[in-house]
């Protein structure tokens, strides 16, 4: 009950999935922990060695220095490991009437309501779920979530699991590394085209909103695929810290679209590493819309490895009260005729903050590429703030790579023009906003930029309820 | 107005203090320039030439500090790159809360000459007040192949076309300044040191 209250006063569009779960490891982190989270799992010697291996690289690597404010987690004070009950007893009758009513105005279908406030813990629509997975066997895909790849495909997983983001990468993949669970594994053969897009929570089992996910994705030559992710729903989460490691692999001529919504309660500390390497003439784009979270560190990355490869990062950082959306992207040219390009939004209101940080660089040899990054930022009261920390490192003389970015207020004769014509200065607001980061909500599939739009004007609005 | 030529001053720190226009200049020189603003109803123009030859190596910071309301700045940093020259840029925009209505802008065009060159360029930008402009804009790049291609239809030499790009490049540089009533300029074969005449 104590938690609902916290919960009311901290996090009022979000929820709490009463927690019961039938296993946990202990607080804290140690080999032994590590060991034990393999142990459960029955998993394989080498993703035991190379779970344990990680965690001692965990606790040598130091924390970044730059970024959010990383201070107050607490390693010793998180559960690494719960293994979820089957069954939830939550009746929709029961739900805090608030968070109903923010799932009317937000327009989520019945069925996803139920299962994201852990009313079902099962998509009730599980019929319509084992039908689209049948379809997708008989194309040969495999998509399942990452510990049955591990058990039922670990020759495929060895070759590519870690091998773009090795756990030396940073301290919170290190982290992932040692205490991974959950996330998606997909493998599209050759030529295949995946029609209908991959969406995390339309896999059943309660594992899918975990905080240390793994996903990996192989796109074979020629085949493509949209993987989603997330919701704009929001995520009640009582975990502190979400630290994800998605690795993708495209392969030649072949394209992968990832779209991340992410809409964590404003406790979480979203610290994501995200990698794919493209191909000759492959297509790699990330499309990227973070809206919650206390604090998000996330910078999609693209390795162009191949000839004439493309790469391209969409992304809208929506920062509210206490909130840091520290994002961006990385574009690293290794080869010829290779281009990319960044769009960014960002938008910060109630004293949030939002942070551009991105890297191109481009390699000797990487001729005749382009690069285009264009970041805008919105500020919508003075207590919020916008950066900018782009970085361009070009070792190449035949490239044209082109920066920009604009930071500004919503333009006062807009506003005052859609007042003059009678529309509430609150919705007018909400237009311009929806307005302002429309490239890139046309991109995300319809339901969910419907969503967003929505979720932006109850933003703006104030409160609900 | 007031012309300030920060290679020949070589001070790190300029606190603009009195309402008014000021322009700076800087001309192949490593090392941070912090430009404070401390008054309103200023103007602050930057301009800044790099020409790399050889192994020249460049490390240059800039800081245009807005701390009060109203003011302006206008930076706008050109090289040219030859050999294996190096160029390492970091340029900041802060504007505090307090400096409503401000106005910063901040440009960094480079053109790469030679496949050995290095450019690292990082314009920042921390914006803490809400009523504001802030643009910035980086390109980095070879010459544009269509404008040699034009100018060698017109019966230009390629090597004579490539140094009209490059004159034009830096010359539309020294053009702004002399629209700010900047005179006393260097020629552009000086600053560019020119070989014999030729790029």
């Amino acid at each position: 009950m104590q938690q609902t209250q916290g919960l009311d006063f901290e996090y009022k569009f979000g929820f709490a999935m009463p927690e019961r779960p039938v296993y946990q490891t202990k607080k804290g982190i140690s080999s032994r922990v590590v060991a034990e989270i393999s142990h459960i799992k029955n998993e394989p010697a080498w993703m035991r060695q190379f779970r344990l291996k990680s965690f001692e690289i965990f606790v040598k690597k130091s924390m970044p220095t730059w970024g959010g404010d990383l201070s107050r987690i607490n390693f010793n004070n998180i559960i690494y490991f719960a293994k979820a009950t089957n069954k939830q007893e939550n009746s929709w009758e029961k739900l805090p009437k608030e968070i109903k009513e923010t799932y009317d105005r937000i327009g989520v279908p019945e069925a996803e309501r139920k299962f994201l406030a852990g009313v079902s813990a099962q998509y009730d629509s599980e019929v319509v779920y084992e039908s689209v997975r049948l379809e997708l066997k008989k194309q040969g895909i495999i998509f399942c979530d990452m510990d049955t790849a591990v058990r039922e495909y670990p020759s495929l997983v060895r070759q590519y699991f870690s091998t773009l983001i090795p756990p030396h990468d940073n301290k919170f993949a290190a982290l992932n590394s040692a205490v991974w669970s959950g996330g998606s594994f997909v493998y599209v053969p050759k030529g295949v085209k995946v029609t209908l897009p991959l969406q995390a929570y339309f896999r059943i089992n309660a594992q899918n909103f975990g905080q240390f996910e793994r996903t990996l994705i192989i796109a074979e030559e020629g085949s493509y695929v949209h993987y989603v992710e997330g919701c704009t729903a929001p995520i009640y989460t009582t975990d502190s810290l979400h630290s994800a490691v998605v690795e993708i692999f495209v392969k030649k001529g072949a394209r992968v679209r990832y779209t991340t919504v992410q809409n964590w309660s404003k406790n979480v500390y979203n610290l994501v590493t995200k990698r794919a390497r493209a191909d000759e003439e492959a297509v790699m784009e990330w499309v990227d819309c973070n809206l919650g979270s206390q604090l998000t560190m996330k910078y999609p990355s693209v390795y162009l490895y191949g000839k004439g490869a493309r790469g391209e990062v969409l992304s809208i950082a929506f920062a509210g009260e206490g909130q840091h959306q520290d994002a961006g992207a990385k574009m690293l040219h290794f080869a010829s005729h290779t281009s990319s390009r960044i769009i960014s939004k960002s938008i910060s209101k109630d004293g949030g903050r939002t942070s551009y940080r991105g890297l191109v660089q481009v390699a000797p040899g990487a001729s005749a590429s382009s690069v285009f990054v264009s970041c805008d930022a919105l500020i919508l009261d003075e207590k919020s703030r916008s950066d900018t920390y782009p970085f361009m490192r070009i070792k190449e003389s035949d490239v044209s790579v082109q920066h920009e970015a604009t930071v500004e207020k919503l333009g006062e004769e807009k506003l005052f023009y859609l007042t003059s014509r009678g529309i509430a200065k609150q919705d007018a607001e909400g237009l311009l906003v929806n307005g302002f980061i429309e490239p890139v909500t046309k991109e995300i599939p319809l339901e969910y930029s419907i969503e967003l739009n929505r979720l932006i004007n109850l933003e703006m609005s104030g409160s609900v309820g | 107005m007031y012309f300030i030529d920060v290679s020949k001053e070589k001070k790190e720190k300029y606190v603009v203090e009195k309402q008014g226009k000021y322009v700076f200049f800087l001309h192949n020189i490593s090392g941070k320039i912090y430009i404070e603003i401390q008054k309103p109803n200023t103007e602050v123009y930057i301009f800044g030439l790099f020409i790399g030859r050889n192994n020249d190596v460049f490390k240059l910071e800039t800081v245009q500090h807005h701390r009060a309301g109203n003011s302006f700045s206008n930076l706008l940093i050109k090289g040219v790159f030859f050999d294996r020259s190096k160029f390492i840029y970091e340029g900041l925009i802060r504007i505090e809360k307090k400096a409503q209505k401000s106005h910063a802008y901040q440009k960094n065009q480079n053109l790469v000459m030679s496949k050995d060159c290095f450019v690292d360029s990082r314009p920042f930008l921390e914006i803490l007040a809400n009523d504001v402009f802030c643009t910035h804009g980086s390109t980095t790049g070879g010459l544009n192949e269509e404008q040699l291609y034009f100018l060698q239809s017109r019966g230009l030499e390629k090597a004579q076309a490539a140094e009209l790009l490059v004159r034009g490049f830096v010359d539309d540089l020294l053009g702004k300044m002399r629209d700010l009533k900047v005179n006393q300029l260097p020629e552009v074969s000086y600053l560019l040191h020119l070989r014999g005449g030729r790029l």
